[in-house]
């Protein structure tokens, strides 16, 4: 056996040091962030690996229209959307920010206000206004609406989750209940769960998730009511160029704004007690459960499994469903009941374009790209979202002369319900989503439980616990 | 260098003595060992520099400035730090972190203690080393995966916790949405991650206690009890001061769990000092304010542990 020396030791150990070095250069120095010395476009999503990898088709088609402009997904991982936000503002601190990013209701006026270039100029553009045209006669205004910031557009929708009520129809049916009719009320809501919690002694007859969207504000919101005090900005010039210009004649543009502001909390009024003393009592009575935080993806097999009866989610739940095994009949989805009003709430998602972005020509050209037929459907083959697009919320989808089937594969019987609650609804709208969202989605959060899983005091002290949260909140960012 | 060349310079001459050659050759190998020490602490100096130094020079000075990261630092004074004694959410979170620091120090170490006499006793060795591998594993988990695993286990509506005891008859805990049960909570699964470390520390300083001391004093009558509180703890105290500073800085750093089990509720129930920071930096832009309490949560890092030192001149035995 060979001897080896101290010295020749510390050689080889330093040798293999400058070597693994060298290699990860690019690693150290940063070098191989995607983009940063190259010219691609940086389109972030908020996402996994995989889920990136799932735009293949997306990125190929709009780089086979668009030779000059590579593509570079940049997936990021969060929990929610205030994380991945808080990750793309990380990645501007370190002066490596994306050109386009997938934004989603919560952020949207964080952006609006800082980050996003507004697009009112570009979907002006003559050469592009044919098909803008098609676009927005295909989308509802009030989508539209929700990414107006100050009058000016900063975001071309793509998809949108409406919070409806999903039901079980094998709990409906064991409780003597039907298919309820569209204009049920909340008494009959209720009623129907004193019935389920009656007949299924192991199943939650209502199941809901302590987050801003599906947690109390549908339930705000049919009670014709909010946390904050809303208010509209004038539409300015985007009521010549949009609402009397690519929405001309269309009625449910009519008297549409710049886009919604939210300055004040109202959290301890009347109507906003009344509906948080709805919650607390249903969960008092056990027909429902006390809220979890945590998003709809761990409730899929508690659904599909019959433990939960009835919930709300959106349209994103019907391959969630499918991929669990739930079979078409099995479940059904209904508008949220009548209360005040039967005005929903939902939250939407599309690509925005950063101001600081070199790249605002490309950038364009992918936005543009996906906001057509073929983009925004290939974003999303399956239901796993309600696309923006009307034409595209049907059975079957025509895309290049070839049909593929949409909510005919999966989905339930009354898949119409996801896009008719923008129709049937005028006062439909976003959640609450001010610039300071996700610190509003936090005081929304942490002070709904105890609001609903005390007496009646507690409500109220939690109430007025979320009114000084909330006022905080809006005033650090005003 | 100098003097050495002015000696040579003065007498060229002369012969060097066997004296002058050892002085050369210890110079030599002064001047090596020096050179050395540079190599072998630059990295970490490096590393200590831009990891913790300019980090921690950078928050100070951000904790005068108001930034959102997106448009440029503006000059703000003493703003910063003037808005955090009117703040109500810090204080109810610097209340939150000392319930929590009191109870998990205080747990912490009594569970170490105990499982390290425990495993220190007359016990086949295999079933000791078994045992140290047991009561350290939690710590190499992560602290996320851990919260996510417990939030499921715990869940009021599905978890198995409240499955079984369902079964035996007990009626749903709600675990953490009651705000006094999430404290409890959080802390338990705080401490069955953290006391590990404090563990091995403790087996340490137990196997550093010479025998004969018990043997003598066992002579005298003592025993069990006695042992423990006359010889045991004593002679442990260097060990206690080391694992009570480190479990009290750590503690007042608690974060991964509320964060993603409670997110700091119910109410404020469970929101610690450090997600007021994190909240403040991410969730609201304000990066100057946030600094300001990371530089106030350091000062009173500081201060505690300086009054540690203080107070382990009277009660730590060293000899």
């Amino acid at each position: 056996m060979t001897d080896i020396t101290r010295r020749a030791a510390l050689g080889v150990a330093g040798l293999g040091a400058l070597a693994a070095l060298t290699a990860g250069f690019p690693r150290l120095s940063g070098l191989d962030i995607p983009g940063r010395h190259g010219n691609e476009l940086r389109v972030a999503l908020n996402g996994t690996q995989q889920q990136a990898a799932q735009q293949a088709a997306l990125v190929k088609t709009f780089e086979a229209e668009h030779p000059d402009i590579k593509v570079v997904m940049i997936p990021i991982q969060a929990t929610d959307w205030g994380q991945f936000f808080a990750k793309i503002l990380t990645m501007v601190a370190a002066g490596t920010p994306p050109d386009v990013v997938n934004v989603a209701t919560e952020g949207a006026q964080l952006f609006a206000n800082k980050l996003a270039e507004p697009l009112d100029s570009y979907v002006q553009r003559p050469a592009d206004r044919a098909a803008m045209q098609d676009y927005f006669s295909d989308v509802h205004p009030s989508l539209i609406e929700s990414f107006m910031f100050k009058g000016s557009l900063y975001q071309l929708p793509s998809n949108f989750n409406a919070a409806n009520i999903f039901l079980s129809n094998a709990a409906l049916h064991k409780a003597g209940h039907d298919y309820p009719p569209d204009d049920w009320t909340k008494d009959d809501f209720l009623a129907m769960l004193r019935a389920i919690k009656k007949t299924s002694p192991g199943a939650v007859p209502f199941y809901w998730t302590n987050r801003m969207w599906g947690g109390v504000t549908p339930w705000l919101y049919i009670n014709n009511t909010s946390i904050l005090h809303e208010t509209k900005s004038p539409a300015g010039a985007a009521e010549k160029w949009l609402w009397n210009g690519f929405y001309r004649g269309v009625a449910a543009a009519r008297g549409r704004s710049g886009g919604p502001l939210w300055l004040h909390a109202q959290a301890t009024i009347d109507p906003v007690e009344e509906t948080f003393e709805l919650l607390r009592e249903m969960v008092r009575d056990g027909l429902s459960s006390s809220p979890a935080s945590g998003g709809g993806g761990a409730l899929v097999p508690q659904f599909a499994s019959g433990r939960v009866a009835t919930t709300t989610a959106g349209g994103y739940w019907v391959d969630g469903l499918h991929q669990a095994g739930v079979k078409n009949d099995q479940y059904d989805v209904q508008f949220m009941p009548k209360w005040k009003s039967q005005s929903h709430q939902f939250g939407a998602s599309g690509w925005s374009m950063m101001r600081s972005s070199p790249r605002k020509e490309q950038a364009w050209a992918w936005l543009k790209f996906c906001s057509t037929r073929r983009g925004m459907f290939l974003s999303a083959p399956t239901p796993t979202t309600t696309p923006c697009r009307r034409s595209l919320c049907a059975a079957k989808v025509e895309i290049d002369g070839v049909t593929h089937p949409y909510y005919a594969a999966e989905g339930p019987k009354h898949w119409r319900v996801f896009y008719e609650t923008l129709d049937r609804f005028p006062g439909t709208g976003p959640f609450t989503a001010p610039p300071s969202e996700p610190a509003i989605e936090l005081a929304l959060d942490k002070n709904t439980i105890n609001a609903v899983t005390g007496n009646s005091r507690q409500l109220r002290a939690a109430l007025r616990s979320l009114q000084g949260d909330l006022t905080r909140a809006l005033e650090t960012t005003s | 260098m100098t003097d050495l060349t002015a000696t040579r310079t003065a007498s060229p001459t002369r012969a060097p003595s066997r004296k002058d050659r050892s002085e050369d050759d210890a110079i030599t190998l002064r001047r090596r060992e020096k050179r050395l020490a540079a190599i072998f602490l630059a990295p970490t100096v490096i590393g200590l520099g831009l990891f913790v130094v300019i980090p921690i020079i950078a928050s100070v000075v951000l904790a005068f400035f108001r930034w959102d990261v997106i448009s440029s630092p503006k000059w703000a004074g003493l703003d910063n730090f003037n808005s955090l004694f009117t703040d109500p959410t810090l204080r109810s979170a610097f209340v939150n972190t000392i319930f929590f620091v009191v109870a998990t120090v205080i747990l912490q170490l009594s569970v170490a203690l105990g499982l390290a006499v425990l495993v220190q006793s007359r016990m086949p060795r295999w079933l000791q080393s078994t045992l140290r591998s047991v009561f350290f594993f939690p710590i190499i988990l992560s602290a996320a995966s851990v919260s996510i695993i417990m939030s499921y286990l715990f869940n009021q509506q599905f978890g198995l916790v409240n499955t079984y005891l369902h079964d035996l008859g007990f009626g749903s805990i709600p675990w953490f949405t009651n705000g006094f049960s999430a404290q409890v909570m959080i802390i338990l699964i705080y401490v069955w991650q953290n006391f590990g470390f404090t563990f091995l520390l403790f087996l340490g300083g137990l196997a550093g206690i010479p025998r004969d001391v018990y043997e003598a004093s066992a002579i005298d009558g003592a025993k069990g009890w006695r042992q423990f509180v006359h010889i045991t703890l004593p002679l442990l105290s260097p060990t206690t001061l080391v694992a009570s500073v480190m479990a009290i800085i750590s503690a007042l750093q608690i974060f991964d769990q509320p964060y993603v089990i409670t997110q700091g509720g119910p109410g404020n129930s469970t929101e610690t000092v450090v997600m007021v920071i994190y909240q403040d930096a991410f969730g609201q832009l304000q990066f100057g304010t946030a600094s300001a309490i990371g530089v106030l949560l350091t000062i009173v890092i500081m201060l505690v542990t300086a009054l540690q030192f203080r107070l382990s001149r009277r009660f730590v035995y060293y000899s």
